[in-house]
């Protein structure tokens, strides 16, 4: 339950990937949460949660990424059992909460640690997990505040599998959206991968590639019902195919679900802004 | 002792190239599996009891998995004390071994089946070929790739990548090789009525008939199998002389297990709440009985099953080869079956390959063939950690250094340089300096190393400036309050 009226003090876990390849993602993320009344702190030391490196097999390498991340958020947290962090990727925060528990048990256990030892870091990690939250279910628990007249945008909404999967998160992002006035619009077999798979999609890029090219085909029908937009809670997925979009030269808007609501937040939400907003160029 | 399992030996990027640019299995499989995967969802949606049922059938499998020794013990007792016969086979060769000698003993000549992924298992048509003995398929979808001289792409729809008129083609030329009426159309009803015309004629001529199993009643001694066309009732009936090869994970002990489990294929791999039709063996035909063989006899195989038991892999012996993993599957909706390279297809296929042969055939399946999208553990009706697995099975490759010494460099280095702040700035700045030779309008468009592989097909933007961290650094950061 969200405590009316109490000024929460979110933790901010931008990810590596929106970090590095649009941090417009994250600027929007803060903008959203501190409209509705939040403090944002952002633990600068973060890095990355280390799902590249364990969903390739290489384990010793994610626990090392792993260890990383709960000190730094646990620095951040700094005893506060009510504290969030919040997860710009539901991905990352199904890493975090569903395999870093027995990541760390095992891999302290390959290190020749204690049982004992191994438990705790087993335990640790499942109370810093405790504490993450993906975005759009941030979201979802925040009312609407000062909503547009309804602009009826349309988008097409991809839920990661991750965020399906693990997080158990299916219809509430797409009715986030809809509370803010988007229509959304229905996708073919919206429940199939994107094809990106973490480094997969380098490894065994035709393969990855195919499974993207079925999204986009299903993305162009729902294009034609008036689909204005792509958008998720997953940057991995939108990176991927966005990627592919732009490698076919489709000027296509492709944005992180932070920086839709952003922008109905700001009341600027239109088409031209969208568009504007997806193929937004480096700053100098 | 690790099994033996029959293996295309292409490469990989043969067996992938040659799927991709097939469009008609492409999108022959991919009807196929929607509709049977869709049909799954709409059959539990429709049966409330449905989801329980399916946890208790876990249940069952788990506990006859766990005390499977002691349950083939009695199995075989029963089946002895019925006439069968019962045989143990530790791997693939000792089975062909046992079937072949029952054959020759008996003068076989010809020999009918049906549908048994473990004789696929085996090669076993090619073994009796190998000597001399015709056999002939009897399930419709492996009488069709066995006209073809293909293999099954689906552990339950072995012609799931074939299309209507690719099927009337091969009835044609039998119908030709045989001298008799071709199938009228390629309509669904002609070709069926062409394939059961000819297969009675075979049903007759047999003189052996071998079965799979989908299980094992330990109680009764009982062999159960589950067809939609009813060619088991022929199988088991028709010919003198009966084999009957089940892997030991079949097993269950006793009838009230067998009533959890026996719904379980149908529903979640065509979403049908039993199949059409049920057989059952319990032992030779008894003097005052009309039908049964005169000799029955069980090859219970192993191949590699038990090197799982007491593993945290013990789960992947509940399959019921459902094939509901397959049809969730992306990538198997892209490659099919054939590009497996195994007997055993999609997430199931690539976590059994590599741990029933213990790494020894197809190394690369658990990383070449998924996405780790999850569907297939939400899919698997027996609860099987199929994703988890599939990590572990990355993990024991790296672990047996199995992958390339360059891509385990890579990592390494990685995790070197993001485990610590400083060498994550320390590498964007790198990234900034070496994407300069890689930027085409305003986008990455190739670059060296683990990453090469994306620019293949898609584009990146270069690392933002400022980068997020960066951003915060100049605006909310210490830089900014000073």
């Amino acid at each position: 339950m969200k405590d009316e009226g109490r000024e929460q003090t979110l933790q901010l876990f931008a990810t590596c990937l929106i970090d590095l390849f649009r941090p417009q993602a994250a600027i929007a993320a803060v903008e959203v949460m501190e409209r509705r009344g939040s403090t944002v702190e952002f633990p600068a030391a973060q890095t990355c949660c280390g799902q590249f490196s364990y969903n390739a097999g290489y384990h010793r390498e994610a626990a090392d990424l792993a260890r990383h991340w709960i000190a730094v958020f646990e620095a951040a947290l700094n005893n506060d059992s009510h504290g969030r962090i919040v997860a710009l990727s539901g991905s990352c925060a199904a890493m975090i909460i569903k395999e870093y528990p027995l990541l760390l048990y095992r891999d302290a256990l390959d290190r020749g640690d204690s049982a004992v030892e191994a438990k705790r870091w087993q335990e640790r990690a499942e109370r810093v997990g405790e504490q993450v939250i993906e975005f759009t279910e941030w979201l979802a628990q925040e009312k609407a505040a000062n909503l547009p007249a309804s602009l009826g945008i349309g988008v097409v909404y991809h839920n990661g599998c991750h965020m399906r999967r693990m997080l158990g998160i299916t219809t509430g992002p797409e009715t986030v959206l809809q509370d803010y006035g988007f229509s959304v619009v229905p996708i073919e077999d919206a429940d199939q991968c994107c094809g990106f798979g973490g480094t997969y999609s380098m490894t065994e890029w035709r393969v990855s590639t195919a499974v993207a090219d079925q999204k986009l085909q299903a993305l162009g029908k729902a294009r034609e019902m008036g689909a204005q937009c792509l958008t998720s809670a997953d940057f991995g997925c939108l990176g991927h195919l966005g990627g592919r979009l732009s490698r076919r030269r489709d000027p296509f808007p492709v944005v992180y679900i932070a920086e839709l609501i952003a922008l109905t937040d700001r009341g600027q939400l239109t088409v031209e802004e969208l568009q504007q907003m997806a193929h937004q160029k480096e700053k100098s | 002792m690790a099994g033996q399992l029959p293996i295309d030996s292409r490469p990989w990027p043969v067996r992938r190239d040659q799927a991709l640019q097939d469009k008609t299995m492409q999108q022959t499989i991919q009807f196929v599996t929607r509709r049977v995967a869709n049909a799954k969802v709409a059959a539990y949606t429709a049966y409330p009891e449905g989801e329980r049922l399916r946890q208790r059938a876990v249940g069952v499998k788990r506990r006859s998995v766990e005390n499977m020794e002691e349950h083939l013990a009695v199995f075989a007792q029963q089946v002895e004390a019925h006439g069968g016969q019962v045989h143990r086979a530790k791997t693939a060769a000792d089975a062909i071994r046992t079937v072949l000698e029952v054959a020759k003993n008996h003068g076989v000549q010809r020999v009918i089946k049906t549908k048994s992924m473990v004789t696929e298992e085996l090669e076993l048509n090619r073994a009796f070929e190998s000597v001399g003995i015709a056999v002939r398929e009897t399930d419709l979808g492996e009488y069709i790739i066995q006209l073809a001289h293909e293999k099954p792409s689906h552990i339950l729809a072995p012609a799931a990548h074939k299309n209507r008129a690719q099927i009337e083609a091969l009835f044609d030329q039998d119908a030709a090789a045989y001298h008799t009426e071709p199938p009228a159309s390629d309509d669904i009803l002609a070709l069926t009525q062409y394939a059961r015309r000819r297969l009675r004629e075979e049903f007759l001529a047999a003189d052996m008939g071998v079965t799979g199993g989908n299980f094992l009643v330990a109680e009764t001694g009982t062999l159960v199998l589950i067809t939609n066309e009813g060619n088991a009732d022929m199988v088991t009936t028709l010919p003198p002389i009966l084999v009957s090869v089940v892997g030991v994970e079949k097993i269950v002990a006793d009838w009230p297990g067998l009533t959890e489990v026996i719904q379980q294929p149908a529903l979640s791999g065509v979403g049908q709440r039993l199949s059409s039709y049920t057989t059952m063996v319990s032992g030779t035909r008894g003097t005052d009985q009309w039908e049964g063989p005169d000799e029955w006899h069980v090859v219970l195989l192993d191949n590699g099953r038990t090197l799982l038991k007491d593993t945290p892999f013990e789960d992947v012996l509940s399959c019921i080869r459902c094939g509901a993993c397959l049809n969730v599957c992306p990538v198997f909706r892209q490659v099919g079956g054939h590009a497996y390279g195994s007997v055993y297809p999609g997430p199931i296929g690539i976590v059994e390959t590599p741990l029933l042969t213990n790494f020894e055939v197809l190394p690369e399946l658990p990383s070449v063939l998924c996405t780790l999208c999850h569907a297939c553990g939400e899919a698997c009706p027996m609860d099987i950690d199929l994703p988890g697995h599939i990590v572990q099975l990355r993990k024991i490759k790296r672990d047996r250094h199995m992958d390339a010494a360059g891509v385990t460099r890579s990592y390494r280095w990685w995790a070197r340089f993001w485990a610590t702040p400083h060498g994550y700035r320390r590498s964007i700045r790198w990234a900034r300096w070496g994407q300069r030779w890689f930027v085409r309008h305003g986008r990455i468009q190739s670059a060296p190393g683990l990453a090469g592989g994306w620019f293949n097909t898609r584009d990146m933007p270069p690392v933002a400036s400022p980068t997020f961290h960066e951003w915060w650094e100049r605006t909310r950061g210490k830089g900014h309050r000073s």
